[in-house]
């Protein structure tokens, strides 16, 4: 078989299997819900038939057999148990290990024999009495499969059917906003408010009270009862600055008892919509626009010297064409969250069952989308984050009922979008952290001096748990407190650009917070003089920039340092760290070399730069403001040099070196 | 041609604002440093649309929301669109329950005030 075939199957297969585990995840909660069970069925169904022409005889054989179970259990011949789950989730484990094995070209030696065996055990035992009675049952709703679909509850559809016998329309309404938005969440109570003028809101997705707080991405439906009609509605909305698109249609619901609808065949044949690019190549594509950039430079100060009116005009819309595929570029590495967040919940009902404690997990923002660099970047680091939670902040259920807690742990995993950064929450409402409690570990393990411990105020939490070979849990789980510690996820995320911060609240529950910037390829900075040099420095490890007179600049124990509110700050002249001579005249030059003519002030501008606990002072001839920079890697050969991470080319065609700010001491 | 009035502290918004929308053929009919004068003002002007920065020094207790209220009250067909600094949620909540129709954020693209003046005024 080509190998062409043998990728497609290879990446498809994946897909399949963590959709199935995901489903299997909701039917053990909702043990009758046909929907999963019908998507089980499809994705095992379609998984069989590609091993079968693939010649994976192990794959397709124990596809086949879980098949033959899954349409007894939607046959509703056989009742869905505890053991059918496990023996579902053990085969899809052992589904998922073949395809590795295909994938990394090894030779298998997983004997299916035994899951087979199993199967056929169940599918062959008498069918107890209890679910004969239950298949008698007409089967549920099941209602074709709509990507935008709202689903409704039972009174939810009560309402509807009400409302449309006293003669209201109710209309799903989908608004997208334009993706420049800069206030969201004050654009959706807007909507809401013009909304509840005209009607009743039945429901949103997603929520309402999650609208309010901006937590969407750009587009939301909302369920309006209203006496108005379709076009009044679309038009109230296209009253409202900032919306990109209104769609308004009838809400259709079936009549509530009858015979189910089957789901149509052309709801499971899906069109080739997307296309499977090597991300090497988008590098390429990338640098190329950045050369293609650099000679549009070069070209528009030719023009700008013939000074011949149509040349002009056309070299302004090449500039604007070539940043518009600048644009374009970056979208597409993108991928939304969803790629590595879709295989959280079968991980936490893994870990949760595994310490015996009972986890209900909610994902938010999972389709919001990150250059697939750093997605690949944060897998891990999520992973032990919520490890970390399950281990340590949820309580096992008895002693939540103790403390006056439902039984089931809170954990939710929030993506959203922060002006320029990705932010990921991961917050549990387990016992949280006590600083008092983690202060005396650290002492007692020797990881803090007595000194430093009393200078810690109760902010500074992560930076104690996240000290290498710290580990607040008395015993040694499977899970987590294995050596690699938090320091590792710190350092992990701070080397992408990014932040960890934590906080929490003792007994109610703890929340680590991940800022991520969208694409390593162009990040937000601040650019600097120093001397005839410029510099970028990275705007995530910016906390303020300030001006100080030079005698501010005072000498302790033969550091440079400034005092800052109340707060000591070692300071790093740029010019020394990476010898650069600024002659007299120097100082009073702006960016572009001519003379200020207004005479700075003689005080001095300082950067301070925060990287973990350390800030830094970053002392500059000048702040010259904020942009969007292109990040162009450096050859090998000046990769290594300290405190430089990459280099970028500026409007005017010179180079700007980018500060690695971790790696400046 | 629509006639609007600018309300504004800063003289520099006043302008930006002012030349924005006569690039648009819109009619500047008015402006007014603070909530106080805009509400004497509108009564006069009585103007097609008012833009209303969010936050302005209280003059007799009148902010932006206040003066927002206060024209309401008088015009219940009053058009305001609140121009706000990002951040501000809470006051924009507050102005659109008092009867702002719309807001734009600062800093903002000349090309979103025009579109939400238009939206408002139905063009």
């Amino acid at each position: 078989m080509q190998d062409s075939y043998r990728e497609l199957f290879l990446s498809e297969s994946q897909e399949y299997l963590s959709n199935i585990s995901n489903r299997l995840v909701k039917l053990e909660s909702n043990p009758s819900d046909p929907e999963s069970l019908n998507e089980i069925f499809r994705c095992v169904h379609t998984l069989k038939g590609m091993s079968a022409t693939m010649g994976y005889e192990r794959l397709t054989q124990l596809s086949h057999h879980m098949e033959d179970l899954l349409e007894e259990l939607r046959g509703q011949k056989r009742k869905v148990t505890p053991e059918i789950m496990d023996v579902l989730f053990a085969s899809v484990d052992v589904l998922s290990e073949l395809v590795e094995d295909i994938k990394t070209n090894r030779e298998s030696e997983i004997n299916i024999s035994a899951y087979i065996s199993e199967l056929e055990q169940i599918i062959h035992s008498d069918i107890p009495s209890a679910s004969k009675a239950e298949a008698a049952f007409p089967r549920g709703k099941t209602s074709p499969v709509h990507p935008e679909s709202i689903e409704f509850s039972e009174e939810e559809l009560k309402a509807i059917r009400y409302a449309k016998s006293k003669g209201f329309n109710i209309f799903k309404i989908n608004i997208r906003l334009v993706s420049d938005c800069l206030m969201k969440e004050s654009r959706a109570f807007l909507i809401i408010t013009n909304l509840k003028k005209i009607g009743e809101i039945l429901k949103a997705v997603p929520p309402v009270e999650e609208l309010e707080k901006g937590f969407f991405d750009f587009s939301f439906s909302v369920v309006l009862i209203t006496r108005e009609a379709q076009a009044v509605i679309r038009q109230e909305m296209m009253m409202i600055s900032e919306v990109e698109g209104v769609y308004v249609n009838p809400v259709e619901v079936s009549a509530p008892v009858g015979p189910a609808a089957n789901t149509p065949a052309h709801a499971y044949i899906k069109k080739i919509q997307s296309l499977r690019i090597p991300i090497e190549r988008l590098d390429k594509i990338m640098n190329l626009i950045g050369e293609l950039a650099i000679a549009r430079i070069r070209l528009s100060q030719i023009v700008a010297n013939i000074k011949e009116e149509s040349l002009e005009e056309a070299s302004v819309l090449l500039s604007s064409l070539i940043s518009a595929l600048q644009d374009e570029i970056m979208q597409t590495r993108l991928l939304p969250v969803a790629y590595i967040l879709d295989t959280f919940p079968r991980m936490v009902r893994d870990m949760a069952k595994k310490e015996e404690k009972r986890i209900d997990l909610e994902i938010v923002g999972s389709d919001i989308e990150l250059d697939r660099v750093i997605l690949d970047e944060i897998g891990d680091p999520l992973v032990h984050l919520i490890r970390n939670s399950i281990d340590h902040g949820i309580e096992s259920p008895q002693e939540r009922k103790a403390v006056g807690k439902p039984p089931a742990g809170k954990l939710q995993i929030l993506v959203s979008r922060q002006k320029g950064q990705i932010s990921i929450e991961i917050s549990d409402d387990g016992r949280g952290v006590e600083f008092d409690a983690v202060k005396n570990i650290a002492l007692r393990k020797g990881l803090i001096t007595q000194e430093e411990a009393d200078g810690l105020d109760d902010k500074k939490v992560l930076d104690l748990i996240s000290l290498p070979g710290f580990s607040t849990s008395e015993k040694i789980t499977d899970i987590s407190g294995r050596g690699v510690g938090l320091d590792a996820v710190k350092s992990k995320i701070e080397s992408i650009g990014g932040r960890l911060d934590f906080t929490t609240n003792l007994g109610k529950g703890s929340t680590f917070i991940l800022s991520l910037p969208f694409t390593l390829a162009i990040i937000k900075a601040m650019l600097v003089r120093v001397g005839k040099e410029v510099f970028a420095v990275p705007l995530i490890n910016i906390r303020e920039t300030i001006k100080v007179e030079k005698h501010d600049i005072k000498v302790l124990q033969n550091l440079e340092v400034i005092r800052v509110r109340e707060e000591i700050i070692p300071v790093l002249r740029l010019d020394k760290e990476f010898v650069i001579t600024i002659s007299p005249e120097d100082k009073n030059r702006n960016a572009l070399g001519e003379i200020n003519s207004n005479q700075e002030d003689g005080r001095v501008p300082i950067v301070i730069v925060e990287f973990g606990k350390h800030s830094l002072g970053l002392v500059v001839s000048q702040v010259i403001g904020e942009q969007d920079i292109v990040v162009k890697p450096l050859t090998s050969l000046i990769k290594r040099t300290r405190g430089i991470a990459g280099a970028t080319i500026l409007g005017d065609g010179k180079v700007a070196l980018i500060l690695d700010i971790m790696s400046l001491k | 041609m629509a006639r609007v009035m600018i309300v504004d502290d800063a003289l520099f918004m006043r302008k930006m604002l002012s030349d924005i929308l006569k690039r648009e053929n819109i009619e500047i009919c008015g402006e007014a440093e603070n909530g106080k004068e805009a509400i004497e003002k509108y009564q006069q002007l009585k103007p097609d649309l008012v833009t209303m920065d969010i936050v302005m020094p209280k003059v007799e207790e009148i902010d932006g929301v206040g003066a927002v209220k206060e024209i309401v009250k008088n015009d219940p067909q009053a058009k305001i669109i609140m121009v706000s600094a990002m951040g501000q949620h809470s006051l924009v909540v507050e102005a659109i329950q008092s009867g702002a129709k719309d807001f734009v954020t600062k800093p903002f693209q000349p090309s979103r005030v025009i579109e939400a003046v238009k939206r408002v005024l139905g063009e």
